[in-house]
């Protein structure tokens, strides 16, 4: 698997010498955007990553998981991945800790570790996605979007919980 | 969004209010240091997939792709056009290999090609929402990395769980979008039904009315 990443570097520059291109002037073109694309989706981060933190710290996530816990253990998702499956959608890195947290107290390969890995695994941070996708544009109704995606994602948690218990 | 926001935001500080204030401006400002130093990850890898990605586009590899790709895309994204597609294509590639970093810029670039100025997001632009956000992915190499570092005896044993629960979640994704997309349009057709109806209602009552 690691070697997918340099194969498709090797190739993708030897081709673009090849067909008579310049690679070094067209990495620095196409790089050229990234810090405009980043003044735009900054404002997005910084504004959710704030919101995550004091609903972490403040000790109110810890609350809405426990109040959620029965709820989870109905879908046959482990009470201890609540917090997990609450931030994940939220923030990339505030939900990292929290599963770094799930290694340290209960171990990476017990049931509740593999748990928490597919979950982790098989979502995204659907709330910072969808800031960010938008961030250039006026859209401001998404509609069900969210809904959907979490309903989605959740059901999908749902499965990766049962099947890891097998597997 | 907007709701979520504020009352995380509202419950949180109201918390930290009663239990220890003084912590309240350390946790913003942690939060927002976490923005900067992502923000700092995130622009390198953008520099890097965008710089790679420019020379990647220009040897036809990526229209290639996007032909082999086209079936798919096309039913994901009716009407789309063939930029936008392209994007797509790439998108979906650099998630399926689980480069997120990757991913993000070729998302952007997608919806922004989708743009009309439209304030409602289109059912294409929420269809890569969802698809992104369950992203199937073939390789979470963060979580398998992350395993290796706390010392599991196999990190990449979890895999096939969680490549069923992707799996799992971006056809019952798909499905859903395409079931509101049905949705819209019905409500978009009732929409113009009604005033068809009082044209015919008005042609009908015309002659009565001159009969009178």
């Amino acid at each position: 698997m690691s070697y997918i990443i340099p194969l498709i570097f090797i190739t993708v520059i030897l081709l673009s010498v090849f067909r008579k291109q310049d690679p070094y002037s067209l990495f620095i073109q196409g790089s050229s955007s990234a810090l405009s694309l980043m003044m735009k989706v900054f404002p997005y981060l910084v504004t959710i990553m704030v919101a995550v933190e004091v609903f972490r710290i403040s000790g109110v996530s810890a609350v809405v998981a426990d109040f959620l816990s029965p709820a989870m253990n109905f879908f046959g998702i482990p009470k201890e991945l609540t917090e997990l499956i609450l931030i994940r959608p939220l923030s990339g890195a505030g939900s990292l800790a929290v599963l770094e947290n799930i290694f340290i107290t209960y171990g990476a390969d017990s049931h509740i570790g593999r748990a928490a890995s597919v979950v982790y695994g098989s979502s995204e941070t659907i709330f910072y996605i969808s800031a960010v996708y938008f961030s250039q544009t006026k859209v401001k109704k998404l509609g069900l979007a969210i809904p959907i995606a979490l309903v989605s994602t959740f059901v999908g948690s749902i499965v990766g919980v049962y099947f890891v218990g097998i597997i | 969004m907007k709701i979520v926001w504020t009352l995380m935001m509202v419950v949180s500080i109201v918390t930290l209010l009663i239990l220890n204030p003084q912590n309240a401006l350390v946790a913003m400002t942690r939060g927002a240091n976490d923005a900067v130093r992502l923000s700092m990850t995130l622009v390198a890898l953008y520099a890097l997939w965008l710089g790679f990605f420019q020379v990647l586009e220009k040897t036809g590899i990526a229209g290639v792709l996007a032909k082999v790709l086209s079936p798919v895309v096309r039913f994901l994204f009716p009407k789309s056009k063939k930029e936008t597609r392209k994007y797509i294509t790439l998108n979906m590639s650099a998630n399926l290999l689980g480069l997120g970093g990757a991913a993000t810029p070729m998302a952007i670039k997608a919806v922004g090609s989708m743009d009309t100025g439209d304030t409602r997001a289109s059912i294409n632009m929420i269809m890569l929402l969802v698809i992104s956000s369950t992203s199937l992915q073939l390789m979470p190499m963060t979580v398998i990395s992350l395993r290796a570092a706390h010392n599991s005896a196999s990190p990449a044993d979890f895999v096939p769980a969680s490549i069923i629960a992707t799996v799992v979640s971006t056809i019952l994704g798909i499905t859903m979008v395409k079931l509101y997309g049905l949705f819209l349009k019905r409500k978009e057709k009732k929409r113009e039904n009604p005033e068809l109806v009082e044209e015919k209602k008005n042609r009908k009552e015309l002659p009565l009315k001159a009969f009178k």
